[in-house]
């Protein structure tokens, strides 16, 4: 009945008609809609009052012509597979992750939930200045408030909140430490690790000021307390080359990763040490 | 009635209503099974009056993950990879956890005893008097989506999903509210990406 063999696969034409986000090597970012919607019953495409729902975030993991033709498709193919069923294990876990919205592997798009908010990056000192021309007018806001005022102040009163420097985001950086802190301890918990731990790759949700963890395309299943260190790791890492003086922000971190990790912190503590000697290759030697 | 239209399909128009005292549930289910026999011209006929797709209205979380089953239904269809015979039964299919198609049936589809029912009907265009058709084979009132949330049976939904041992539910025992939109996340994310499950 909706066959169509002259015009383009469905979820190509959703993607012409989507906005793109952002562009990276592995895949491109899209927003889109997936339907359109009426409530009248009567109304017949022109004319009536057509709302689009909510939005999705579309990741495409495009065609890459250098590899052939049926290696891509099947790496495509179980890369999205793999972040679909990272985030399912982490949903079913109690980590907030953005929901899934629709899987297409043929053409290799993945829909997920669209988070409205901003990544932690973005919210915290530092961390804008990379970021999108069209935010300068906040990022600045941001700048002055937040470098010269809040941070320098951070070894003193790191409690109290900086309501002007997450503007609308209702919380002190402190709960936001806390809260990066929870999350990873509980995907942890479920053996989950993400591979590619980021200010970047985190959002605060703007109604409901939740921490939600993204991008799970690197994202793995493991019960050994080395990838689990590393995983730490790569988030200090991130933390000291993106927002000054970041010690007492990614020691709020491991204090609340600490807490809730209970038992299982302490080997993931000794070996975090280990990986902070080494880097988070293992040497080859012997 | 609520329409959803899908430019990437071929501007598929998809139909929706929601029932609520359903009293001819078994005979509606009957036809349904007597239409499928039928192989003459009687039964082309009688398809045509029945071919919607009747689901069990308690078994649906919120309109989102109806609207996902419905999303992955016509994206199977439009790529000729139909795991059932039509693009409504293909629904039911999306909707239940596992792949077999009698057990989805079952359990999503119409039953003797249901009396809270949703219609679904994919077209390629407005059908005229759809609505009229619709409330012409169902007995019962058309009530507005709103209405939807009191109906869901969680325990059941819990069930077939398995969530009940979940550290995820576990986490906010006693907060009805949060764990119902846990669940339903959970849902409609399963329905999402039911084709790269296993």
């Amino acid at each position: 009945m909706l066959s169509s063999s002259s015009s383009k696969p469905p979820t190509q034409q959703l993607l012409q008609s989507a906005d793109l986000i952002s562009q990276g090597a592995e895949a491109a970012i899209y927003k889109a809609y997936l339907r359109q919607f009426s409530t009248s019953g009567h109304g017949i495409g022109h004319g009536a009052a057509l709302e689009a729902l909510e939005p999705v975030l579309l990741k495409y993991r495009f065609r890459k012509h250098y590899r052939h033709l049926s290696l891509d498709t099947s790496l495509t193919r179980q890369r999205i597979a793999g972040e679909a069923r990272a985030l399912m294990r982490c949903m079913r876990s109690g980590v907030i992750v953005p929901g899934i919205r629709m899987v297409d592997v043929n053409e290799g798009v993945l829909g997920i939930e669209w988070i409205d908010g901003k990544s932690v990056r973005q919210i915290l000192p530092g961390g804008a200045e990379l970021e999108d021309i069209s935010e300068l007018g906040e990022v600045d806001e941001i700048h002055e408030n937040g470098a010269a005022d809040s941070i320098a102040d951070y070894g003193v009163s790191r409690g109290r909140t900086v309501r002007m420097l997450i503007g609308s985001y209702s919380t002190s950086v402190d709960a936001l430490m806390d809260m990066i802190g929870v999350e990873i301890a509980k995907m942890h918990l479920a053996d989950i690790i993400h591979g590619d731990l980021t200010t970047s790759n985190m959002m605060l949700r703007k109604q409901t000021s939740d921490l939600v963890l993204i991008d799970f395309g690197l994202a793995y299943h493991s019960t050994l307390v080395e990838d689990k260190a590393v995983d730490l790791y790569v988030l200090e890492r991130a933390f000291a080359s993106t927002h000054p003086d970041s010690e007492p922000l990614f020691a709020g971190v491991l204090s609340a990763y600490e807490k809730r990790m209970c038992k299982h912190w302490l080997p993931i503590k000794k070996r975090l040490d280990d990986v902070r000697l080494r880097g988070r290759k293992r040497s080859m030697v012997g | 009635m609520e329409t959803y239209y899908y430019s990437q399909f071929n501007h598929a128009v998809v139909h929706v209503a929601l029932f609520d005292d359903v009293t001819n549930a078994a005979a509606i289910r009957s036809r349904i099974v007597q239409a499928a026999r039928n192989l003459g011209v009687d039964g082309n006929t009688e398809r045509k009056a029945v071919n919607f797709a009747f689901i069990d209205a308690r078994l649906i979380s919120s309109p989102l993950h109806l609207q996902t089953a419905i999303y992955q239904a016509l994206l199977s269809e439009a790529q000729g990879q139909l795991r059932t015979k039509t693009v409504h039964s293909e629904i039911l299919w999306a909707l239940n956890p596992t792949n077999n198609i009698t057990e989805a049936i079952r359990r999503y589809g119409v039953s003797d005893e249901s009396t809270k029912l949703i219609v679904v009907r994919v077209d390629v265009s407005n059908t005229p008097e759809l609505q009229r058709r619709m409330c012409d084979i169902i007995q019962g009132r058309m009530v507005p989506f709103q209405v939807l949330s009191q109906m869901t049976d969680w325990s059941i939904i819990k069930k077939h999903y398995k969530l009940d041992s979940e550290s995820a539910l576990k986490e906010v025992q006693g907060n009805l509210d949060r764990e119902r939109s846990i669940i339903d996340n959970i849902v409609v994310s399963s329905v999402a990406m039911k084709s790269v499950m296993t």
